[in-house]
């Protein structure tokens, strides 16, 4: 039987389809879970992919409800007791707001937060790259990346700054817990390849245990050959449907985690 | 002050007509905020055989407006060719629907909407615009439809203007906020800055859903519905949106704006979100236990707007009890309860013995109370056989009309007067001399900075255009967004905006014509069929006869483009009233959705240069004229006729590029619009910049000979193509009698050489094209 994969909705989320599609595509069994549910209904899972969104509305701040929410209780109950739990973008703030990632605090004290883009202020969706920072033996949702894998996502959110304090930016950086930076497509890292002025030009966070990771940009929407921009890949699959209608590059994320969850895709 | 909501008397008081002078009645008319005509009132009261009472004068107000009855337009409508194969629903109610194809034994439907929220994005912008992607999803939402896309076509006034500037800033915040947040991809839409539009901007928006064709849900009672409940679901009512539909019939008067601002509706999209999706759940209920029912959104008019609507096209009646519908407050007038245009509500007919499934879905399922306060889905009414509509309010009623008088409509018959503009062939006022290829160069730079030519960039990046994952080509990245909306299917569906004001100001039929030609281009530039359009005319005073003249003129130009290239119309929206009390109205604005099907999108292509070493042709007639060109624009004269138009040979350019992507030799695929084709060589090369590698392009010719000005800056001239196989491409356009012309070269080199050697750096003239709008959206602003 294939492992089961939660996707939880929250009031106001809006990414579940394509994150659904996305854990199917990779031989493993997705279920949205309805914010009516509960805490018992998102209980007994493998693991937890929280998707992108606007949870409450991003009241507040974003995540910093949904982090509330009573439905949150069993997600914190699984990362602790060591179940891999990825957020994305709105995933990825609530993660942050709960203080599972970085995990430098206690649960429901925040050290740090994903803040309004800079300079704007304001909500951008854009191509981007990024690169695995740490070594893929870090954690074993990286297993199925290469070294330094560079992955094509979409960057769209209003809220996507990594910010802490001077003091905690170099404890995450020292610690090895910046998983993801953005970069270039082949990969070079610079102020240039970030869209949104994040601290540490970072796009991802990890735990210190390596079982929760936090990621603003969606690898699910550039995880078709055919979301893909121009290049090589779209040119090879050019008239051939099959190919154009293929999982590639940014599924690349989901098949680490089925990895990571003992299936081979 | 008016009284804009009937306090201080009951309901069901009359508003008194008969046998009272039209200076007594205007008087009302004004206390009460009514824009109805004396002789509109007089007409109702004599239809009614009895004076009307508060609520129904209210009513009919909303009904009889110019934006809910088309009074001065519906019958030239009628003229827009709307049946052919692709047709599954025409022009009927909210949104029409056009075949995308089959997959697995389905056939499936592209829902599409189009409509303008002009008046409320010039006193509100952000509420304004958001509240327009609000209604137009709601219109797809009810066809039964998963809403997959919007797209946006934009008319902005002078970004020096300080209203202007607000409004242009306001409305893109206002489409990001709504349309970001409930989870419907951006994917197509244009913008044009004009002074003409800075006292009355234009604010369109198009929406897209997917249903099978043997699923979609009508706005209208199902047979044998005498008995089934009436279900208002969604925001509880509250005071905003009264008397939305009459302003929108008004002439905008600035002294007017505080008091206007109450017009305008409230946008929820975090309910909006949950809303949509409690609704698919309902769809996946009725649909699998074949459950009758009619659902519609709320829009102009209300609660009575709707629900009438609804009764009257199942040709039954309806009694609604104003006092069940949840509302915000506890003293809200039976007048505002019954037309105002709280948003993010829908109306459900459903058999009694569903309605508790229908009703816990909403309310305990989706949880819509704890969602917004005193959101839910209630029951407020009854479908009867009497085709009446008949309103109570604590026991008493307080309307009681005959459907048929109340939404059959009214009709004016407007004075038209037709201005024409300059016959084909007329020069520009003055020549445009180019004696060299550095002179063009100098010239393009001028043209790429033109507000009406710089990327849109910065204004797209502000809308999600990826959310849901289906997205192939977002907006700007090819001719027409692209989506691929059925998981698996190869299947895609494009779509693209078009209508140039600079055209519409000169001939507001040529003009129409063109948006339609551009709009079908620009599908098929990308690979697609082009499979059904939808119009949105925005206008000035239709009482004004030129303006009318122009409506009427834009209308038969539709026709007849629409006609001649066999795509026809499924929806539209007329936004007439398009001017402000100085007598300022928008350049005759006929905007042009078009939706195209691609049976494979591993066929389709976007814009940009693929492969160094291939070769580009230019597709289609040649152009001379230069009437509202932008490099007129730039010179600052005018430039004589609009481009000339001749339908075969557009079929014949058309049928070339089809049958050559059919062939697999189209590799890249852009329309010499705005600009030109010099803009649209560099719009090519710019485009390689998202891509793998920059490419660059030389032109082996100047094409028309010692016409530099026509080849390289006249516009609506046909059709970039890059090809492997030039030789393959020049017989196949022979083949079907189109004009053929080689142009140059797509080189590994970042530069764009010119036929006699002269060249700019792509880096440079990237930045040139780059810097107007991203130094105003995320610099200045």
């Amino acid at each position: 039987m294939s492992p089961r994969v939660a996707v939880p909705v929250y009031p106001g989320t809006n990414s579940e389809d394509e994150t659904l599609r996305a854990i199917h595509a990779v031989g493993l069994e997705g279920t949205l879970v309805h914010w009516s549910a509960g805490a018992s209904g998102l209980r007994g899972f493998d693991a937890y992919v929280l998707p992108g969104g606007f949870a409450y509305e991003d009241r507040v701040r974003a995540g910093a409800v949904a982090a509330h929410d009573p439905m949150t209780d069993a997600i914190v109950e699984a990362a602790e007791a060591g179940k891999f739990v990825l957020g994305i973008c709105n995933g990825a703030q609530i993660l942050l707001e709960t203080g599972l990632v970085p995990g430098t605090g206690a649960i429901r004290r925040p050290t740090a937060a994903f803040a309004p883009n800079g300079p704007s202020g304001r909500f951008r969706c854009v191509h981007v790259h990024v690169k695995l920072q740490v070594p893929t033996s870090r954690s074993p949702l990286f297993a199925g990346l290469g070294e330094g894998a560079v992955i094509p996502m979409w960057a769209a959110h209003g809220e996507g700054r990594l910010a802490a304090t001077d003091a905690e930016l170099a404890r995450l950086d020292a610690d090895g817990l910046v998983a993801f930076r953005y970069s270039d497509r082949r990969g070079a890292t610079s102020d240039a390849a970030v869209p949104n002025a994040s601290a540490l030009g970072c796009a991802g966070l990890i735990n210190a245990r390596g079982n929760v990771l936090a990621i603003m940009p969606h690898a699910e929407r550039d995880a078709w050959t055919y979301m893909h921009r121009d290049g090589a890949a779209r040119a090879e699959a050019r008239g051939a449907s099959a190919a154009m209608l293929a999982p590639s590059g940014g599924i690349a994320l989901f098949r680490s985690l089925a990895l990571a969850l003992g299936v081979r895709a | 002050m008016a009284d804009t909501a009937g306090l201080g008397l009951a309901p069901d008081a009359p508003f008194v007509v008969r046998g009272r002078t039209d200076e007594a009645i205007r008087a009302d008319l004004k206390r009460f905020g009514i824009a109805l005509s004396i002789a509109e009132l007089r007409r109702i009261a004599e239809g009614l055989q009895r004076d009307p009472t508060i609520v129904e004068a209210y009513a009919f107000d909303a009904q009889w407006s110019e934006h809910c009855s088309y009074k001065s337009s519906r019958h030239y409508l009628r003229n827009l060719p709307t049946t052919g194969p692709t047709v599954i629903q025409g022009p009927a109610e909210d949104a029409g629907v056009l075949r995308l194809g089959e997959f697995e034994g389905e056939t499936y439907g592209i829902v599409i909407a189009h409509e303008s929220h002009n008046h409320p994005s010039q006193v509100v912008p952000f509420e304004g615009a958001a509240t327009g992607i609000g209604g137009i999803v709601r219109d797809v939402l009810c066809m039964g439809a998963r809403v997959i896309a919007v797209a946006d076509p934009l008319r902005f006034g002078r970004l020096d203007d300080p209203h202007a500037r607000y409004v242009a800033q306001g409305v893109v915040d206002g489409i990001a906020a709504y349309g970001n947040a409930i989870g419907v991809p951006n994917i197509a839409g244009d913008v044009y800055f004009d002074a003409d539009f800075d006292d009355n901007c234009l604010v369109n928006v198009v929406a897209l859903g997917l249903v099978k064709a043997n699923e979609i849900i009508h706005s209208c009672a199902p047979p044998n519905a005498e008995g089934y409940d009436i279900v208002l679901v969604g925001k509880a009512t509250d005071r905003s949106g009264f008397g939305g539909a009459a302003f929108s019939s008004l002439v905008l008067d600035e002294a007017d704006a505080e008091q206007n601002k109450g017009a305008v509706q409230v946008p929820d999209p975090f309910l909006k979100n949950v809303i949509m999706r409690a609704s698919y759940k309902v769809f996946d209920v009725v649909r699998a236990e074949g459950i009758p029912v009619g659902y519609k959104d709320l829009g102009a008019g209300g609660i009575v707007g709707c629900t009438a609507e609804l009764a009257a096209s199942g040709n039954f009646g309806a009694i609604v009890d104003l006092d069940r519908c949840p509302t915000s407050q506890d003293d809200l007038p039976a007048a505002v309860i019954a037309i105002g245009e709280t948003q993010e509500r829908l109306a459900w007919i459903v058999p009694p013995s569903f309605t508790p499934r229908l009703l816990a879905i909403y309310n305990d399922e989706f949880s819509l109370p704890l969602v917004s306060r005193g959101a839910c889905a209630a029951i407020i009414g009854t479908v009867v056989a009497k085709q009446n509509y008949t309103a109570r309010y604590n026991d008493r009623t307080v309307m009681d009309v005959p459907l048929d008088f109340f939404t059959g409509g009214i009709r004016y018959d407007r004075a038209v007067e037709i201005v024409a503009g300059p016959p084909d062939g007329t020069p520009p006022a003055q020549p445009i001399a180019i004696a060299s290829g550095n002179d063009a160069l100098a010239l393009l730079a001028q043209v790429l900075a033109h507000r009406d030519v710089c990327s849109r960039r910065p204004i797209f990046e502000r809308f999600d255009s990826v959310v849901r994952g289906t997205t192939a080509m977002p907006a700007g990245f090819a001719d027409a967004g692209v989506i691929v909306p059925i998981d698996g299917s190869p299947l895609a569906c494009a779509l693209a905006v078009d209508g140039n004001p600079r055209y519409g100001r000169i001939d507001a039929k040529r003009a129409a014509e063109l948006a339609v030609i551009e709009a079908i281009r620009n599908v098929s530039c990308v690979g697609a069929n082009a499979v059904g359009l939808t119009d949105c005319l925005n206008f000035g005073n239709p009482e004004n006869a030129v303006h009318f003249g122009a409506f009427a003129a834009a209308v038969d130009g539709l026709a007849l483009a629409a006609r001649e290239l066999a795509v026809p119309y499924v929806s539209g929206n007329v936004s007439l009233y398009n001017e402000n009390k100085s007598g300022t109205s928008v350049p005759p604005s006929p905007i042009i959705a078009c939706v195209g099907a691609i049976d494979d999108i591993a066929t389709a292509a976007t814009h940009a240069f693929k492969v160094p070493g291939h070769v580009v042709y230019r597709l289609g007639a040649a152009q001379t004229t230069f009437g509202g060109s932008v490099v007129a624009d730039v010179l600052g004269f005018p430039g004589g006729a609009l481009p000339a138009i001749d339908y075969t040979a557009i079929r014949a350019e058309l049928g070339t590029l089809a049958a050559a992507y059919a062939a697999g030799l189209v590799f890249a695929a852009h329309d010499i619009s705005d600009g030109g084709m010099l803009v649209a060589l560099a719009e090519m090369a710019f485009a390689t910049y998202d891509a793998d590698r920059v490419l660059g392009f030389a032109l082996a010719t100047d094409l028309t000979p010692g016409d530099l000005a026509a080849s390289f800056f006249a516009e609506a001239a046909g059709t970039l193509v890059e090809v492997a196989d030039g030789a393959a491409f020049a017989a196949l356009a022979a083949r079907h009698g189109a004009a053929v012309d080689f142009v140059g070269t797509v080189t590994e080199r970042s530069t764009l050489e010119l036929h006699d050697g002269a060249s700019v750096e792509l880096a440079e003239a990237y930045e040139t094209w780059s810097a107007p709008l991203r130094d105003f959206y995320e610099v200045a602003s």
